[in-house]
């Protein structure tokens, strides 16, 4: 097979995975929307006047709180629908039978995982400027350090939907992917400086935050929104960019194996 | 030349389940080849290997000279496959399922397009283009299974009961079908529970049982192994079997070919591997006992029978399916 017709299988399963979702916009895009827009009025109107504004370095100006939260909701939301897709597509695919349809072609195994990540990884992009935009309805919002914040949407929703391919591979039940995004990804974010700035936390909740890679999504994203970051940007950038570069070749590996695919 | 399907002692085991026990089995390019067996004789296995779908044991598969695993994308590349169950995407219309699975083959958008609407036609369900797979009929599936695989124009054609459960027209349009494509030179690997369907249609056949290659023969030369039946209708029959030195296998010739004899009304019934050769002799010998013969008919065992005798005994009696490799088939 050629390489270019490898390049033609590739771009085939990378569009159905992406017309997937497209095509059901209730699905897709109205939850986000209905939860987005609760969390910028309970927590950004209702509860961020009473907390005012938030510091988050020394050398910074104190922001709104609305404001604050705004890149936290961005990342929550990109990285779970990154994740989601992924790993619905791949078990779903699995429990249907029709991942066969894929697995059976003559693609290679890296090109399969690719487009299942490119796929799930644009799902939360678009996600995440959909919150975006909801949040600019709510408060003024610019973007201080574009090159920054699209550097880290492209690598936090590549990773989360790398994670999902090892999800959708090792789920055996739907309710293994209702466990791993309830009960471990979403934690992690509400962990990981959304409504809070971690500076804050006292001695060893802060240290302890800092071993949670959220915080450094959330930071970098925020610092891309509104140039302040708790962390080094660059060694955030850094970081997970070699943990998506680790996570995607567990996938090939997994692929090759069969893992979760073959007897 | 090298053959479409060469395995050589193919196992795999499950846990604790030996599915293939060592299978040595090699399917010509261009020929029509049956795989037969009942149910978990490892039929399913041996197609999943060869598609990437199950892992081997041990043992060597290749198809058109690509090992299905060290080189799977050329193996896969040359494979259309119609599996006994539906695993089908049904987010999509099927027109477009379609065009999905040759893109995942390398081919181009606008000729994927193409070559959907032709497989749609080729196989009657042209009309149903635009309506996802769930919403079809259960004949209407087992036809679209059939343009899937047909979809990449596969060097390799697998079907795997592809006329399970459908109503006979259909099955005699899938057949048509079916021996079309192998005029045209597609290479055809058939598994069926209709033995009608593999006397029919194939040039060679397997009979797998539990794991095990019992034989490898046209169907002609298995139905030649099974005993034919000779019912002769008597004018005066006898009460009991007519006491001749043929019957009772005192001569010398033909009759060693005899199995069993036996009186069913007026009709003498003798069971006999090859019956032709028998009937002369048979004729003959009523004939000087003073029998007098009002009807004569030899009906051929089937390959259901054949097929039924070898495994009822093949996975269990070792002699059995020697015996049958013996004979001219295979056995590991």
């Amino acid at each position: 097979m050629s390489r270019l017709a490898g390049l033609t299988g590739f771009k085939t399963l990378a569009r159905r995975e992406i017309l997937r979702f497209l095509r059901r916009p209730r699905n897709t895009f109205v939850p986000p929307f209905v939860t987005n827009v609760l969390y910028f009025s309970v927590f950004g109107v209702i509860l961020g006047d009473r907390v005012g504004e938030i510091s988050i370095g020394a050398s910074t100006e104190p922001i709104p709180y609305i404001l604050f939260i705004l890149p936290g909701l961005v990342v929550l939301g990109a990285i779970s629908n990154a994740f989601e897709n992924a790993s619905f597509s791949i078990f779903h695919g699995r429990w249907n039978d029709y991942i066969e349809e894929t697995l059976t072609s003559p693609m290679s195994y890296s090109r399969m995982v690719v487009a299942y990540i490119v796929a799930g990884a644009t799902r939360g992009l678009l996600v995440g400027g959909l919150i975006a935009v909801i949040g600019a309805f709510f408060t003024p919002v610019g973007v201080a350090q574009p090159l920054y914040l699209v550097a880290f949407a492209l690598v936090i929703t590549l990773l989360f939907s790398s994670f999902g391919v090892v999800g959708g591979l090792w789920a055996d039940d739907w309710d293994n992917l209702t466990m791993m995004n309830q009960f471990i990804v979403r934690p992690l974010v509400f962990f990981g400086g959304v409504f809070y700035a971690v500076r804050e936390l006292p001695s060893p909740y802060q240290e302890l935050s800092m071993l949670n890679p959220m915080v450094y999504m959330v930071n970098g994203v925020r610092y891309g929104f509104l140039g302040v970051s708790e962390v080094d940007p660059n060694w955030s950038l850094a970081v997970l960019s070699g943990l998506t570069a680790a996570i995607l070749a567990l996938d090939i590996v997994l692929f090759k194996r069969g893992y979760g695919l073959t007897d | 030349m090298t053959g479409a399907i060469e395995v050589e002692n193919l196992r795999k085991q499950y846990e604790g389940v030996q599915a293939l026990d060592g299978v040595s089995l090699s399917v010509p390019e261009g020929s029509f080849f049956g795989l037969l067996g009942p149910n978990g004789a490892g039929k399913t296995t041996f197609i999943n290997i060869l598609v990437g779908l199950v892992r081997r044991s041990g043992g060597r598969a290749e198809v058109f000279g690509h090992d299905v695993e060290d080189d799977y994308r050329e193996a896969r590349d040359a494979i259309g496959l119609a599996p006994q169950e539906f695993n089908v995407d049904h987010f999509f219309p099927i027109r477009e399922v379609l065009e999905h699975k040759a893109g995942y083959h390398g081919i181009p958008a606008s000729e994927a397009a193409e070559r959907a609407d032709e497989v749609l036609k080729q196989v009657g369900i042209y009309e149903k283009r635009d309506t996802r797979f769930n919403w079809l009929s259960g004949g209407m599936k087992r036809r679209f299974m059939l343009a899937r695989a047909l979809i990449t124009d596969p060097d390799l054609l697998i079907l795997d009961e592809p006329t399970a459960g459908v109503d006979v027209q259909l099955r005699h349009d899938l057949w048509d079908l079916i021996t079309e494509l192998n005029e045209s030179g597609t290479t055809i690997l058939l598994t069926t529970h209709y033995i009608e369907e593999a006397e029919r249609l194939c040039d060679e056949v397997a009979i797998l049982d539990s794991g095990n290659l019992l034989t490898v023969a046209t169907p002609e030369e298995l139905m030649d192994r099974g005993p034919d039946k000779i019912r002769v209708t008597l004018r005066n029959p006898p009460v009991g079997t007519p006491d001749m030195p043929m019957l009772r296998g005192g001569g010398a010739g033909s009759e060693d070919r005899i199995e069993a004899v036996e009186m069913d009304g007026d009709q003498l019934v003798v069971t006999a591997t090859q019956g032709g050769l028998v009937a002369p002799d048979l004729v003959r010998a009523l004939d000087r006992a003073g029998h007098e013969i009002v009807n004569f008919d030899i009906s051929r065992t089937s390959l259901e029978e054949v097929f039924v005798d070898m495994t009822r005994e093949g996975g269990s009696d070792q002699e059995s399916a020697e015996a049958v490799a013996a004979d001219g088939g295979e056995r590991q």
